[in-house]
């Protein structure tokens, strides 16, 4: 077998192993050590002490001792642990623990129901009001947290019955929630592009700029569509029999102030300094993370017991995904030395495609991933074999990213494992069909297409926000 | 066995929790950064270093934590459809197939990297603040036993399930909030039942 060849056994060994639900980290790094060892077999280098010792006529025990050191004398080892210190030591990486500290704390901060209140009594004169205000909350609060498992569950507690009591299309109420939850890993500051930074090299803060339109983009679809067809169908979202004429503006703003504007505030500081090149992003999301705290203290809501809780969920993420990273690092290094990078590249330039076609190709290989497959696993471990095809098609890495983060929206509403869905059928009224919540999710699938596809015809809703504030 | 595996799994917490407190200091040691820059014009030299450091140190601690927890992301929709006997058969393989190779090679070669270190008592060439950072090497090693001793613990499990035809229960622990909520629907939430339920929809639970 020649080399490229073992890096292709190498990665079909690797997605059977996966398929086998054993932890991929772990797979990641003895794959990489143990074909790494195979690459990087050097006799000659290996046994150099024990050559020139037996030339010096060593005695024994040194002799033994040089042969047996012989084994681990393989530069393999070298590389994992320089991979690995490259992981412990990357300055992109270090926003990770601090978003997800933000994120628990904010979660945990009793803000959900106030907002959710306050917006629906803000909506009530829109046509699906409870939807438009349900949508909004979880945008808002998915952006914040960055938690879509937690949105959606939080969500599907309060809202979901809510809109059901008021005689609102179980499949519509269903679907909001889904897609608004899932939300929070495209809107920046969004934990998604710091790993998909921390993979392509392409900066941070351009990612967060460029992601920004779009994820507006999105959610503005979102809110189109509920308050067309609300419009179209009165009768799946009914108006709410009590208006609530009774509130005045001035309890109205009084609400938004409670609860709507901290949260705002928040986000667009983090996001501002971050973009306005205030603070670098882990800065700014230590600032983030500490007005969490004071917003959590501001409503009474920072027990020890949650400040624990945060804390050490924090630390298991991270873990997570970090660990995720010294795997894959190792393994794709490893690969690409095997020379598997290169047979990839040649393979797909023997496909002779167009630009276009590879990038529907790419992405349809993504949405397809999605639906076995979590964000992270797609984006630390597959995104990584096609950004070096890129150049070769001339794409932009900040583009592919964009289009990559709209697309992994599907891979929490698609089945197989389609987690949003999940989330709120293990929360919602026995009476909820699984079926149902698929059935309101489907057209958000189809936005986030019809999304992707306005983006490549008009790229410039990616790149304005870059241009304006970094002039390239 | 029973008792190695609680061994372990508190010790591997402990370790995963202390170093845990790693993101309260870094969040508030960055934040004093930021504050002393924009307010003070005095920027520390030191922050950016302590940054890495301790977010490097936090996750590598807590590797181990989070494999007793079974935190680590798996594919585990085909692992989901099996009893839990195949389930453990099949992973205590894995584990010396895929698991042990890794993490003892990530001991040895820490040794020699850290090792290297020390001898010349390495500091950090990214600021002038000359922080030593052949401790934060350590932390490779430190990491690497914690989660070959976890790893152990592992495979006990896996031959406890083996004989017995369940999973042993985890210990107590924090949880994410949805898994807090969802208690009552934690059924819904493994997902091998749920595709049967799209086909035939079972009983409405309760």
């Amino acid at each position: 077998m020649t080399d490229p060849q073992v890096a292709v056994a190498m990665l079909g060994i690797f997605i059977f192993i996966i398929l086998l639900g054993f932890p991929i980290a772990f797979t990641l790094m003895a794959m990489g050590i143990i074909f790494g060892y195979y690459a990087y077999f050097d006799a000659d280098r290996m046994w150099m002490p024990y050559t020139r010792a037996l030339q010096q006529d060593a005695d024994t025990f040194t002799l033994i001792q040089n042969y047996i050191g012989g084994f681990f004398n393989n530069r393999v080892f070298d590389l994992f642990v320089n991979q690995t210190y490259s992981v412990m030591a990357n300055d992109v990486l270090t926003a990770v623990p601090l978003f997800l500290f933000m994120g628990y704390v904010v979660e945990r901060a009793n803000i959900v129901d106030r907002l959710f209140q306050t917006l629906s009594v803000t909506t009530r004169r829109l046509p699906g009001s409870m939807a438009v205000a349900a949508l909004i909350t979880c945008a808002l609060f998915a952006t914040a947290t960055g938690i879509v498992g937690a949105v959606v569950t939080l969500m599907g507690l309060l809202a979901f019955p809510a809109m059901l009591k008021a005689r609102y299309d179980t499949s519509l109420a269903a679907g909001v929630i889904c897609a608004g939850g899932t939300l929070g890993i495209l809107i920046p500051p969004s934990i998604m592009l710091i790993v998909y930074a921390a993979t392509s090299g392409v900066s941070i803060v351009r990612l967060y700029a460029g992601a920004l339109l779009p994820g507006f983009l999105l959610a503005g679809m979102y809110l189109v569509y509920v308050v067309i067809r609300a419009m179209l169908q009165p009768q799946l979202a009914p108006k709410p029999e009590k208006l609530g004429d009774d509130v005045t503006v001035f309890q109205v703003i009084w609400m938004l102030l409670t609860s709507f504007f901290p949260l705002a505030f928040l986000i667009v500081a983090v996001l501002g300094a971050i973009l306005f090149g205030f603070a670098t992003p882990s800065e700014a999301a230590a600032i983030g993370a500490l007005g969490g705290l004071l917003l959590a203290m501001a409503y009474r809501a920072l027990t020890w017991k949650r400040l624990q809780e945060s804390v050490y969920l924090t630390v298991k993420t991270t873990a997570m995904v970090c660990w995720l990273f010294v795997g894959s690092w190792v393994f794709a290094s490893v690969f690409s030395y095997l020379g598997g990078e290169h047979l990839v590249s040649e393979f797909v330039q023997g496909l002779d495609l167009t630009p276009l076609q590879f990038l529907l190709l790419a992405q349809l290989i993504i949405f397809l991933l999605g639906w076995p497959l979590e964000w992270s696993e797609i984006i630390i471990i597959f995104v990584p074999i096609f950004l070096p095809l890129l150049p070769m098609f001339d794409i932009d890495p900040l583009f592919f990213g964009i289009l990559i983060a709209l697309n992994l929206q599907t891979s929490f509403l698609t089945p197989p494992m389609a987690m949003s869905a999940y989330y709120l059928k293990g929360i919602a009224p026995p009476h909820v069909r699984l079926t149902q919540i698929f059935a309101g999710s489907l057209p958000y699938v189809g936005m986030v297409f019809l999304a992707m596809i306005i983006l490549y015809n008009v790229p410039a809703i990616i790149y304005y926000l870059p241009q304006l504030v970094y002039g390239r | 066995m029973q008792r190695y595996i609680h061994f372990a799994d508190t010790v591997s917490a402990w370790f995963g929790k202390a170093f845990a407190w790693c993101v309260v200091l870094m969040t508030l040691a960055v934040s004093y950064e930021v504050v002393v820059r924009y307010a003070f014009r005095a920027p520390t030299v030191w922050a950016f270093d302590l940054t890495y450091i301790m977010y490097g140190t936090l996750f590598m601690m807590a590797g181990a934590y989070t494999l007793s927890r079974d935190g680590h992301v798996r594919g585990d929709f085909l692992y989901r459809l099996w009893s839990e006997r195949t389930q453990a058969k099949v992973e205590l393989v894995l584990y010396f197939l895929f698991f042990f190779p890794g993490v003892l090679a990530l001991i040895f070669a820490g040794w020699k990297y850290a090792s290297r270190s020390w001898r010349y008592l390495e500091v950090s060439n990214m600021s002038p603040a000359n922080v030593p950072i052949y401790q934060f090497k350590t932390v490779i090693i430190a990491a690497g036993i914690l989660l070959v001793m976890q790893g152990i613990a592992q495979v006990f499990r896996c031959i406890i399930t083996i004989r017995t035809g369940e999973w042993p229960p985890h210990a107590q622990d924090v949880q994410e909030l949805e898994e807090i909520l969802q208690k009552e629907g934690a059924e819904a939430l493994r997902h091998g039942s749920e595709a049967v339920d799209i086909v035939e929809p079972k009983e409405p639970r309760r």
